[in-house]
């Protein structure tokens, strides 16, 4: 989940509906990849830290800029997004049907100090995320690994004996049970190379050995990082970066607000700038109403799902559910999250650019205002003709008066909802860690942390994911869903993998735990000398590792 | 003597007071940092080493205690080879910002001071001078105007200032840059060159209180009889006021100063995020929205400390200005 960024996503747009010709996601064939000039990225952000075990960041990100992984993403425009080698020299070999996998080195691999990139930097790479003193990374791998659950990294002395190296270009990985998107799994920030000898568990984030085309060569706390070239790094061993500019400065701590002001304005260095963030609506209004600007916003196809939970175990007879279906007006959901910029209605769970997406609605209505007739038949059904519940939602950006136009939506069919609202940290611990399980229904967003439906759906709806800090916001528990989330993880082939995931989709939304509401998207703004800057199928971030300055 | 230590020993217990119920409050709040930490996908499992490895899992009291003795021992988290050192005085730890909370302090406070300081001296300056042209100017159209501007720039937000103000003069007519802090020691002019935006937002907004603090004081005391005297003996005009008038008017004004400046030095969370300024006060607003509860604590009790001691600051001048307040010190617990 990326539950800071759907925050984010929802404060990003507020405008009405009429004549937004939001920009198409897939530009022109990108120009030449030009060299050179100094690339400066604005961001909200107060802290750059590129420890790979405590990063959650994208592949396609800061971190991707300095440090290579196993495998990595290709994100191109109008394409869907593909796995790629990356130092690995192809995307992971399994003989046995996905339990084992096996992944060798490039040649010609070094870090800055000429010594050879190894598969036991990798490993100790991997080891080290398991430490808790390195918490809080993306950390699929953590429980995928045969004997990860008690392994609590090297700072012990202890490796994990699942991860096997037998020579300096050879890693194998022994998983508990077999996992088909493991190739996705090795491009996540766990499995870049560190040299244990380099290793500084406290401070390694703020200089890492880079593997990638930049290294951080100065940092000022929460104000700026510089990234400059990384002469070990060649380019023929990389079929993803272009490493573009010679130089790219992060500039911290931005206020959005002034930023997209900046950007707009367009000048001096900022010709050569991008925003990292969401562009906040009143200067999204303003860029899309001034035609030398408008061609410099970019905005993303949808991507991550903003829907409604329903608390299974609360609102236990599924007409009722069905009723909340009919009864959800994405309409007005949809104005309240900023009109045509802000998405377009949803009715699936695997969300578009994810591979093997299956488009259909279990709950058709003519209009996205919902069926209003259709939900009171089902309550009449139910015997529940005037229900009363809670919805808990967030305090900050739009999540309100989202809730609200939810709300109007289903006293229309005699439903009273009770808004609740808590500041995010409040709200994510009263969700996540099912110890007070007192709401019906709450509000969020999810885009998942890999282009995989496994992404979409197992950690939503996996009943292994109630409470302790898992996702399943639901409390769903169906046995048979978690039969076929268990049939589709482990499937290796890709088409018949996403079949299945196709089937569990269909299958949740039966006894709708969820009601999808959109698929959101997101509007960055860019300088008028910054060139490929583009958003793909998927995620809803631009791609970092392509942005070159004109020259 | 005994003054001066039951002076300190009243700030220190001010002090103690503020760490424990801004403990309380936030590890009692339902805001988990460990949950914040655990990293994605979260088991129970890592939650619980989280918890361990950060020293939640301690009882409260437990906690507070360990925070109190980790300012003067220091504190070391975890016990293998990566355990994460704090040295004293060790106010906690930020785990997600991997650095000692005392440390990210004396980062961000030059800068927070840099602002702070540069602004109060501005506002003091404008604010007694538009408060004593107003006094002496009472009821000319001079004195309204200003009196209208004033209230007008004690309502206004200080966000919208700055955002009105780098409008005007950062992006139309640019004449000051948009963003950031250079350190003094890198270069004073570039210092000052990017603070002076920020300096007269707040000045803006502050001087207007001590223009109207300054005038109301300033015509209560001409209306005394001591002044009246003073005139009767044909003292001039310009000597009846500073010597009679304003260093009446001081000691109210010192009062207000000493804790708008000591209140201000723990950090302008909205100047410095619309100046993108890395401060205080926009490390507490980010700790805000990530529950980095050992900055958000750290900082409470730095901006604490400065109001406490402004506060003992201020008492201080007063017993230079007005020599009746030496023997009848009003300290918060003497």
């Amino acid at each position: 989940m990326r539950a800071r960024h759907a925050v984010a996503a929802a404060a990003t747009v507020i405008l009405g509906l009429t004549g937004c010709n939001a920009n198409p996601t897939a530009p022109a064939e990108p120009s030449g990849f030009a060299k050179g000039g100094t690339l400066r990225i604005l961001s909200s952000s107060t802290e750059f830290s590129l420890d790979p075990a405590k990063s959650q960041s994208l592949a396609i990100t800061s971190s991707g800029l300095v440090l290579r992984r196993l495998t990595t993403w290709d994100i191109s425009p109008g394409k869907p997004p593909a796995v790629v080698p990356d130092l690995a020299t192809d995307t992971g070999r399994t003989t046995d049907g996905g339990k084992t996998w096996t992944f060798t080195l490039k040649d010609g691999l070094t870090f800055p100090d000429g010594s050879p990139i190894t598969t036991r930097d990798i490993k100790y790479g991997v080891e080290r995320s398991f430490a808790p003193e390195l918490g809080g990374g993306l950390g699929y791998h953590k429980t995928l690994l045969d004997g990860g659950e008690a392994y609590k990294g090297p700072y012990t002395g202890a490796s994990l004996a699942s991860i096997v190296t037998p020579d300096d270009k050879t890693i194998t990985f022994t998983l508990k049970t077999a996992y088909g998107d493991w190739p996705w799994i090795v491009s996540m920030p766990a499995f870049s190379p560190v040299p244990k000898a380099s290793d500084d568990p406290a401070n390694y984030g703020k200089n890492p050995v880079p593997s990638g085309p930049y290294r951080i060569t100065s940092y000022t706390a929460g104000a700026e990082a510089v990234l400059e070239r990384n002469p070990a790094w060649k380019q023929e061993t990389d079929q993803v970066r272009t490493a573009g500019p010679d130089k790219i400065i992060f500039q911290l701590g931005q206020d959005t607000t002034v930023a997209a002001q900046r950007l707009v304005a367009d000048s001096g260095d900022d010709k050569g700038a991008f925003g990292a963030n969401f562009v906040p609506p009143a200067q999204l209004a303003q860029a899309q109403s001034n035609p030398s600007v408008k061609d410099r916003i970019v905005t993303s196809s949808p991507g991550a799902l903003a829907y409604l939970v329903i608390n299974t175990r609360r609102v236990t007879d599924v007409r009722v559910r069905q009723a909340l279906a009919y009864a959800s007006d994405k309409r007005a959901y949809l104005v309240a999250s900023g009109g045509e910029l802000g998405g377009s209605p949803a009715s699936t769970l695997i969300t578009p650019g994810i591979p093997g997406r299956v488009a259909y609605d279990l709950y058709p209505t003519t209009d996205p205002a919902g069926d209003v007739a259709k939900a009171k038949e089902l309550l009449t059904a139910a015997g529940q003709t005037a229900p009363k519940l809670t919805l808990l939602t967030r305090s900050d950006g739009q999540w309100s008066s989202q809730a609200q136009a939810l709300q109007q939506g289903f006293a229309r069919a005699g439903i009273t909802v009770e808004i609740r609202t808590e500041e995010y940290e409040s709200w994510f611990e009263h969700v996540t860690s099912g110890e007070r399980d007192d709401y019906d229904l709450t509000l969020t967003s999810w885009q998942p942390d890999f282009p995989s439906a496994n992404g979409n759906i197992a950690p939503l709806f996996a009943s292994t994911e109630i409470g302790g800090g898992g996702f399943n916001l639901s409390r769903y528990s169906a046995p048979e869903v978690d039969q076929l989330i268990a049939a589709a993880t482990a499937e290796v082939d890709p088409a018949r993998s996403g079949a299945l995931w196709a089937q569990a989709d269909k299958r949740i939304l039966q006894d709708v735990p969820v009601v999808p509401l959109i698929y959101t998207r997101n509007s960055f703004l860019r300088g008028s000398s910054v060139e490929n800057f583009y958003i793909g199928e998927y995620p809803t971030y631009p791609n970092y590792l392509k942005a070159s300055l004109k020259q | 003597m005994t003054r001066v230590s039951k002076r300190l020993g009243g700030m220190i217990l001010v002090l103690l007071i503020v760490s424990f119920l801004t403990y309380v409050v936030l590890i009692a709040a339902p805001a988990d940092p460990a949950l914040m930490s655990c990293g994605r996908p979260c088991t129970p499992d890592r939650l619980a080493d989280a918890r361990a490895f950060m020293g939640y899992d301690e009882p409260l009291i437990a906690q507070y205690v360990s925070f109190l003795t980790g300012i003067f021992t220091g504190r070391t988290f975890g016990s293998t080879a990566a355990a994460v050192e704090c040295a004293a005085p060790c106010l906690g730890y930020s785990f997600r910002l991997g650095a000692p909370v005392t440390e990210l302090i004396a980062d961000r406070a030059p800068v927070t001071f840099s602002l702070a300081i540069g602004a109060a001296v501005l506002w003091l300056v404008l604010g007694v001078a538009a408060g004593t042209i107003s006094a002496v100017k009472r009821g000319t159209l001079l004195d309204r105007a200003a009196m209208t501007l004033s209230v007008a720039a004690v309502s206004a937000p200080a966000y919208l200032v700055g955002l009105i103000g780098l409008l005007i003069f950062g992006f139309t007519l640019d004449m000051v840059p948009v963003s950031g802090y250079v350190p003094l020691t890198e270069s004073p002019i570039d210092w000052a060159w990017h603070l002076i935006l920020p300096w007269l937002v707040l000045a803006l907004i502050s001087a207007a209180v001590y223009a109207r603090l300054t005038r109301t004081q300033l015509l209560d005391v001409l209306g005394e009889d001591f002044v009246r005297t003073a005139r009767a003996k044909g003292l001039r005009e310009g000597v009846v006021l500073r010597r009679h008038g304003l260093r009446n008017t001081l000691v109210p004004i010192v009062t207000y100063f000493g804790l708008d400046l000591g209140s201000l030095l723990g950090g302008a969370v909205l100047t410095e995020r619309v100046f993108s300024m890395p401060g205080l006060g926009s490390l507490l607003i980010d700790a805000f929205g990530n529950a980095d509860l050992p900055v958000i604590i750290g900082i409470t009790l730095f901006s604490t400390a400065m109001i406490v001691a402004a506060n003992a600051a201020v008492d201080l001048l007063h017993g230079v200005l007005d020599p009746r307040v030496t023997h009848v010190q009003k300290g918060i617990f003497s």
